[in-house]
């Protein structure tokens, strides 16, 4: 349905929401590239086949990691390539290691940062054991919080280093209180020595993330969710619920629902024609 | 060959073209092992010439402004179509070959007012006035016979074709066709034709959200709905549409039935749940027929 708010955003506003000279741009790349092969008329095809292959998601294919996280829209393209291409392995129930699904990564995108595939891995392994077997679901919603949220985690992370050494990034430091007004977090803390933070605090937190920045993150509404349920949590912990939660899953719009991950009739269609 | 009605580069294009050089060195594979430095200044210099002689920047200045123009809802998909239909139009390089034939031209000439229509949203009134106007210049150019204006057989294809891609059933769209439609040999003048062209869009949205009122009121497994339930939201669209009679443009009961509020539909569907008459199920068919005849009833015939 039309929203009436986009034609009323300046130009520049407007184009920058979807990406629109981002992938312009990229466009022009691509066909320097390959001028050789373009005739006159076929830069109109190819501008065609291009922009086409952007719609359909495909266009993230073999390209490099500094475009593929470019744009949401490409975040999303390719871990649903990811799904597609891999999920017979799902299928066969196989359990593989951090470095294999590294290696699959590495077929759909060459220079894809280790470092990112390290800490999905982590997430579903509880930043434990680096080297067990994961299984190809546990993975793939691991890693797409992973790589879609990726400036939004490394933000919450800070945010709970930040809980856990006592500092409460929401106060402001009057210097001329009593000290002993901030003396009772750190106190909770070494008291009784439980495991993570404040599960409420923690939650008031993000709110204020979510609201202060431009990048993508989880719907704010679903993240209260999944701090609502406990107590405390720990930052794992936390990433985990987050991968496994249905409704962001779903706002996402990438991957279809963990039951129906074995699921693509269109892709076993294509693979009967081979 | 109808001319695209944007003034020429602007300030936006040159901010684009100061861009460029700067993307242009960004990662390509070479040895596939790391993406490829940046290349020397010459070199990108070149690549500007190259790009400027082939037509590529004047060829994306044009589809931006028509981007900007638009503001399409999915630009992306939008300027694939836009590219797409470019290279349908433009002649295939050296173009010997026969000239087409009459009926193909027509046609092509069909097509191009359609692609032209479709660019922007009837709400936009602007840009969809500007595009009628070139749809209509589109169409007048015939060639042998100098007629003052667009004929009437040409215009009824048009509105047959527009609703076919609407994907609104025939007999839900034909009772307008009636009252729109002009005479095989009549001229039809300007104010006609975007008249026409207006209500004809307005119609397949009107359509298309009883389509998606009706899917709220389908019964999943038996694929019709409540018949009761059917008649009650169209009698309270027809009150809604009834309540902004006066309104001129065909795009205000559109308004009107947005503006139904859930509380007006939930008492009506309430009340007729209560009724409890035996009731039989209305099929998607009669209820966009139905519904459709609402607002065709509102519009003025041609003659």
């Amino acid at each position: 349905m039309l929203s009436p708010e986009r034609l009323a955003l300046p130009d520049y506003d407007y184009l920058a929401q979807r990406h629109v000279l981002t992938y312009m741009e990229d466009a022009v790349c691509q066909l320097l590239e390959n001028k050789e092969d373009i005739s006159q008329y076929g830069i109109a095809r190819f501008f065609t086949e291009y922009f086409n292959s952007v719609c359909q998601g495909t266009h993230i294919l073999f390209r490099e990691f500094s475009f593929i996280q470019a744009t949401p829209h490409n975040r999303a393209s390719f871990l649903r390539a990811f799904w597609r291409c891999f999920r017979t392995v799902g299928k066969n129930g196989d359990l593989l290691t951090m470095k294999e699904y590294h290696c699959l990564l590495q077929l759909l995108c060459p220079d894809f940062p280790l470092e990112l595939t390290q800490k999905a891995a982590r997430i579903v392994l509880m930043d434990d054991a680096m080297d067990c077997l994961m299984s190809f679901s546990d993975f793939l919603f691991a890693f797409q919080i992973q790589f879609y949220y990726s400036e939004f985690l490394e933000s919450v992370a800070a945010i709970y280093q930040d809980l856990l050494s006592g500092k409460n990034p929401n106060t402001v430091i009057v210097p001329t209180s009593s000290s002993g007004q901030h003396r009772q977090r750190p106190a909770v803390g070494e008291a009784s020595l439980p495991e993570g933070v404040e599960a409420s605090l923690f939650s008031q937190c993000l709110e204020n993330l979510c609201d202060r920045h431009k990048y993508s993150c989880p719907p704010p509404a679903l993240v209260k969710e999944v701090l609502s349920n406990v107590q405390r949590l720990t930052f794992y912990g936390f990433l985990m619920a987050l991968s496994k939660h249905h409704g962001i899953n779903q706002a996402l719009g990438a991957l279809p629902d963990r039951g129906d991950l074995m699921h693509d009739p269109a892709m076993d269609e294509e693979l009967e024609r081979l | 060959m109808a001319a695209l009605p944007v003034p020429w580069p602007s300030v936006k294009m040159a901010a684009v073209e100061k861009r460029r050089p700067l993307v242009a060195p960004a990662a390509s594979f070479t040895d596939s092992t790391r993406p490829s430095v940046s290349r020397a200044v010459a070199s990108t210099k070149s690549e500007e010439d190259f790009l400027r002689q082939v037509g590529v920047t004047a060829m994306l200045r044009a589809a931006l402004l028509k981007v900007l123009e638009a503001r399409p809802e999915e630009p992306i998909s939008f300027l694939a179509h836009y590219f797409e239909n470019m290279g349908l139009r433009s002649p295939a390089n050296g173009g010997a070959g026969e000239p087409p034939g009459q009926l193909l031209l027509q046609q092509q000439r069909l097509g191009r007012a359609l692609w032209h229509l479709r660019l922007a949203h009837h709400s936009q009134r602007a840009a969809f006035n500007n595009n009628v106007g070139v749809a209509y210049e589109c169409l007048r150019a015939s060639g042998r016979k100098k007629k003052p204006g667009l004929d009437g057989r040409t215009y009824s294809e048009l509105l047959k074709r527009i609703c076919r891609d609407g994907e609104a059933p025939e007999e839900v769209v034909a009772p307008l066709l009636r009252k729109i439609q002009c005479r095989d040999h009549e001229a039809v003048p300007l104010g006609v034709f975007r008249a026409g062209m207006l209500t004809c869009f307005v119609l397949l949205e009107f359509v298309a959200r009883a389509g998606a009122l009706y899917r709220l009121l389908e019964d999943p497994a038996l694929a019709t709905a409540d018949r009761r339930m059917g008649q009650a939201v169209l009698d309270t669209l027809e009150g809604a549409l009834q309540a902004s009679d006066g309104a001129v443009a065909p795009a205000r009961y559109l308004e009107a039935g947005s503006r139904l509020g859930p509380d007006s539909l939930a008492l009506a569907m309430d009340r007729a749940l209560v009724a409890r008459r035996p009731s039989s199920p209305m099929t998607r068919e009669e209820f966009l027929e139905k519904a459709a005849a609402l607002f065709i009833a509102k519009v003025k015939p041609v003659r």
